[in-house]
């Protein structure tokens, strides 16, 4: 179900790892909460660091890793961007000058990874995308949209439409359509004729701070969490949107993750990923939490849930540590002890479904999950 | 122009506040706390800006909330769509600071935050926009 990788010192994370069934070849990068980015290799059940980016001067507050070109790029509160291409052995950063006059807070590559998007603490929203002339990344903003930091950025799957929330309480949607980077029959559905920066949906369904924005897989559906534990489901995004306000009874989210049509795992300041499914009526609603809150009769049970998995992974020889992490008096009862701030699939080669990703919380920890033992998830992947 | 409906608007939730204090009066004398709660969270006025409507019905909640006495009996047929707006005004009513009222809106807080949780607490809390 899930393995564990910890630093003492590491804080802010953001996690992109690659894993290739066949060959147990797994790669994160992570910063540590400076202007690093670290990059690590499983290698022989041992995580083993291979690389240090080191060119930001500041906070390093956004990775997003490239599967297919096999590029990383990182913003930072230094307001600049680097994309960063592997040359050999090393790894090679080009400045993508962001202009902004605040920090840079998150970044993800669009589907196509022709483009990335950056959310700031300039209320602006900067798409980036390579000019061949020039050999130049170019950034151009969406101005003037936000009224408060932009938290969160999320890409539709047709790599024209872009969905961003913001301290300001809203779920905004632009078109991103770049001419001579984007062709017009690349998108289809709502947005899909609009110039660049138009706004196509503003949603005011949160009165608090908004994070994690995720469309899911199909791009039909958005989800959204506000800081009054609240989930937002958003279907038919367009003109007429329909919405479904989700409250649930714990701390609030800060990250969202579409597993599937159907199923949404939130993170957040509980500590323990929560799972949101939709019914066969599209009715969302709250199912269990994924780490289940034990009591101390149960403790003993989980800790072979977890003993099997690691089996699975790595042989029988991690035992110790697993156990370890399941003692009944830890406070929040979940692997994670502190909040969890960020979520990212893990790409198997070969699935086409998505069971695994990974989270990464304020502990320093980053951790695994494999939804295939959770059985009574299996329905909604 | 915008200001005067305001204020015509204003005076019609203040005549609606009225009949629902006569209501709640009434309730309270056939022994029907729980009605009478109900009744006063209904149609609470958290989108006005308008504090004189807010204090009005502040006081309306704030004579039924007094007359819970069974707090356990209150929630078993409390539902739970009151819970979030029945968290505000326990707030609205620890910050009077009036020592009664503090007494019981505790006494109803602690047995809230075990039925709703912490999730109630934030949505309250975090809603600077629709202030009760």
């Amino acid at each position: 179900m899930l393995l564990l990788f910890s630093t003492s010192d590491l804080i802010h994370c953001s996690a992109a790892p690659l894993i290739n069934n066949f060959t147990l070849f797994c790669l994160i990068a992570f910063c540590p909460n400076n202007n690093e980015v670290h990059i690590y290799r499983l290698l022989e059940e041992k995580w083993e660091r291979i690389h240090i980016l080191q060119k930001h001067d500041q906070i390093v507050s956004g990775i997003d890793w490239s599967v297919r070109s096999n590029r990383i790029v990182t913003v930072s509160h230094d307001r600049n961007s680097y994309v960063w291409n592997q040359e050999a052995a090393e790894w090679v950063p080009t400045l993508v000058i962001l202009r902004l006059n605040r920090a840079a807070l998150c970044v993800r590559w669009s589907p196509r990874e022709n483009k990335f998007a950056v959310g700031s603490g300039a209320k602006t929203v900067c798409i980036c995308y390579y000019e061949q002339e020039n050999n130049w990344w170019v950034s151009k903003l969406i101005r003037k949209r936000h009224d408060s930091s932009v938290t969160s950025v999320a890409w539709h799957p047709n790599n024209i439409l872009l969905a961003t929330t913001s301290t300001d309480g809203k779920c905004r949607v632009f078109s991103t359509f770049i001419k001579g980077v984007d062709t017009r029959d690349s998108g289809t559905g709502p947005g899909s004729d609009s110039k660049f920066g138009e706004q196509i949906v503003q949603l005011d369904l949160s009165f608090c701070w908004a994070f994690g924005v995720k469309w899911s897989p199909s791009g039909s559906t958005l989800a959204y969490v506000g800081h009054n534990s609240m989930i937002y489901f958003v279907d038919e995004v367009g003109p007429s949107p329909s919405a479904q306000n989700v409250a649930f009874r714990d701390l609030p989210l800060r990250d969202v993750l579409f597993v599937s049509e159907r199923m949404v795992i939130g993170v957040g300041f509980d500590c323990n990923p929560m799972v949101f499914a939709a019914d066969e009526r599209g009715l969302w609603s709250f199912i269990r939490f994924l780490g289940q809150r034990k009591t101390s009769s149960s403790s003993v049970k989980y800790g072979s849930q977890f003993s099997e998995a690691f089996g699975k992974l790595y042989g029988q020889s991690k035992h110790g540590i697993s156990n370890d992490t399941v003692e009944p008096s830890r406070p929040c009862g979940g692997i994670h002890e502190n909040c969890i701030n960020c979520i990212v699939p893990l790409k198997k080669t070969g699935d086409s479904r998505m069971t695994s990703f990974s989270t990464s919380g304020l502990d320093g920890k980053v951790v695994i999950w494999d939804l295939e033992n959770q059985e009574d998830l299996l329905e909604y992947l | 122009m915008a200001g005067h409906e305001e204020a015509d608007n204003a005076e019609a939730i203040i005549t609606r506040i009225e009949h629902k204090s006569r209501k709640i009066e009434s309730l309270l004398k056939q022994y029907k706390p729980v009605e009478a709660l109900k009744t006063a969270l209904e149609g609470s006025p958290p989108k006005t800006r308008d504090e004189r409507c807010k204090s009005a019905n502040w006081i309306v909640v704030h004579r039924a909330i007094m007359a819970i006495k069974d707090v356990d009996g209150m929630f078993s047929s409390l539902d739970p769509e009151y819970y979030d707006i029945l968290m505000k005004y326990l707030y609205r009513g620890l910050s009077t600071g009036d020592r009664p009222t503090c007494d019981q809106c505790l006494r109803i807080h602690e047995k809230l935050t075990e039925r709703a949780g912490l999730g109630c607490i934030l949505r309250s809390l975090a809603d600077t926009v629709n202030t009760v």
